[in-house]
């Protein structure tokens, strides 16, 4: 589903490349966290795989295509396989659960019908029923996570990228999210996770990849947390 | 369709102040250059009515001629002949013209039927009140004096009038005023482009949160750009509204109230003229909205 062909990336600017000829390749389906210090390359990978950013060297794939040869037009069609959720939410605050999750959908042209046929079944897979009139303010931490899950995830995407999803909650509310994360990857859907939460990934024990200054130097199956910050 | 028009409802009240300003310059900035436009058709048309400014009209004598030359009435076929023949031999003229008296009298009425007392005046005039004439191009337009001096005092010569000392100032103030108004034009929409410019930056500053939703969801660029293009359109064709009521009213009041009744030196624009300036304001307003909305977008709004 993803697959990095010594990949390298060097920001303008910078002598010491972000990513350093890194070979990874994560399958359909996998549950996949990403460890490692501040600066060690996470961002950079994830950045990667939504074209957010080019390779300096070497070539990605997702989903089956090689995404440095994508002509800019069709970018916005990748990501759509390629849901986002962030450890901000970035929720709109002025719309309810209903308009954000919508939202997704109304500005890649999918009808009102549409929408309404997918809207209430999303809700209920992040426990959100009930509640999609409320606005952003209205919710706790976890509940707007949800609504960021639920956005990211309306659209059916192939993979879901979550950067820190839990950085802004407490324990035994980032344990839901996780729960849920999990719940859509047996959807089939591909997750893959940045994340400085050790006891999350302990308690999972997913695929681990750790990284350090922009090369891979653990990838375990069933994996623990292990770097030390 | 209707997020589309949503965001553009609220962007538009959003910068309610920074619209309204973008649209009163670049009202102002088209009108002017719609005056300029229309000063030039204005000047084309003069210069079309007249033909070549430098030249000299020589006009024979008719039965009602004043002049001493006029003693025997109207210029006899003799009196043509020598009149042609000095124009002939006189190494000054490059070449000349004749217009009959049906001719002289198909211009008037086109310049005196402007007005109610033009057309009055023109009822008790027939061809016959007009005389034949010549328009005579000269070699050097500032050595007329040769030539007035040989032929007004030709027997059959009513008057000989230099079109230049008639026509300089006309076209030297639709000249001047012209220059002014586009270079004003100029200027103005060097101010509305750069307005166009900030009203995009700050909307795409107020909508950050919501543009960079848009990307990570997959919208295309065309419809991240499209609110964006709908707020200069609806801001470029108010203007161009505006401009064209402008010069309506400078056709109506103008043209039509003061100009052709009052100086009817020569045919005025008329509305025909008046709604092609408008189509090409129109055309202009747009492009000034859409190019640096276009080219900004592309930078500010990159998928």
């Amino acid at each position: 589903m993803i697959r990095f062909d010594h990949v390298t990336k060097t920001y303008s600017g910078q002598k010491r490349p972000a990513l350093d000829g890194l070979d990874l390749e994560i399958a359909k389906g996998e549950f996949v966290f990403l460890v490692g210090a501040s600066g060690s390359g996470k961002s950079t990978f994830l950045r990667l795989i939504l074209r957010e950013e080019q390779p300096s060297e070497g070539r990605v794939f997702v989903a089956g295509k090689e995404i440095n040869k994508l002509s800019s037009w069709k970018v916005p069609k990748l990501r759509r396989q390629v849901g986002t959720v962030f450890q901000d939410f970035r929720l709109l605050p002025n719309r309810t659960v209903n308009e954000n999750v919508a939202f997704a959908l109304q500005v890649i042209g999918r009808s009102r019908a549409e929408i309404d046929a997918v809207l209430p079944e999303t809700l209920e897979l992040v426990g959100l029923e009930g509640k999609g009139h409320r606005l952003p303010n209205e919710l706790s931490g976890g509940e707007q996570q949800r609504v960021a899950v639920a956005r990211a995830f309306v659209n059916r995407p192939k993979i879901l990228i979550a950067d820190e999803p839990t950085g802004n909650l407490d324990p035994a509310t980032s344990v839901g999210i996780m729960k849920l994360l999990d719940r859509i990857n047996r959807t089939d859907t591909t997750v893959v996770m940045a994340t400085h939460d050790s006891s999350i990934v302990d308690q999972m024990r997913k695929r681990v990849i750790e990284l350090d200054d922009g090369r891979v130097i653990r990838d375990e199956a069933r994996g623990i947390y292990g770097y030390q910050s | 369709m209707n997020l589309t028009m949503r965001e553009l409802g609220a962007s538009l009240s959003r910068n309610k102040s920074m619209t309204i300003s973008l649209v009163v310059t670049m009202s102002v900035s088209l009108l002017l250059a719609a005056l300029g436009l229309l000063i030039q058709e204005q000047a084309d048309r003069t210069e079309r009515y007249f033909g070549d400014r430098l030249q000299l009209q020589v006009s024979l004598c008719t039965d009602t001629s004043k002049a001493p030359t006029c003693i025997g009435g109207a210029a006899t076929d003799a009196q043509k002949d020598a009149v042609q023949e000095a124009l002939d031999d006189n190494p000054e003229v490059k070449e000349y013209e004749v217009r009959t008296a049906q001719q002289n009298y198909e211009r008037a009425q086109e310049t005196f039927g402007q007005s109610e007392t033009g057309r009055k005046q023109l009822e008790v005039l027939s061809p016959e009140n007009f005389s034949d004439s010549y328009f005579v191009t000269l070699n050097d337009p500032e050595k007329f004096d040769g030539v007035t001096s040989q032929v007004s005092g030709m027997d059959g010569v009513n008057s000989v009038l230099s079109l230049r000392d008639l026509l300089d100032s006309l076209f030297i103030a639709l000249t001047n005023l012209k220059w002014a108004a586009l270079g004003t034009a100029v200027l103005l929409i060097l101010a509305a482009v750069l307005q166009v410019s900030n009203t995009i930056r700050m909307t795409a500053h107020a909508r950050r949160r919501e543009i960079s939703i848009m990307r990570y969801v997959g919208a295309s660029s065309w419809h991240i750009q499209l609110p964006f293009i709908l707020e200069s359109m609806v801001a470029a064709l108010i203007s161009a509204a505006l401009a064209a009521a402008g010069i309506a009213a400078f056709m109506g009041f103008v043209v039509y109230g003061f100009l052709r009744d009052k100086l009817q030196i020569t045919t005025w624009v008329r509305w025909q003229e008046a709604f092609v300036v408008m189509g090409w304001t129109t055309l202009l307003a747009v492009a000034l909205a859409l190019l640096p909305t276009l080219l900004l977008t592309r930078k500010y709004l990159k998928v």
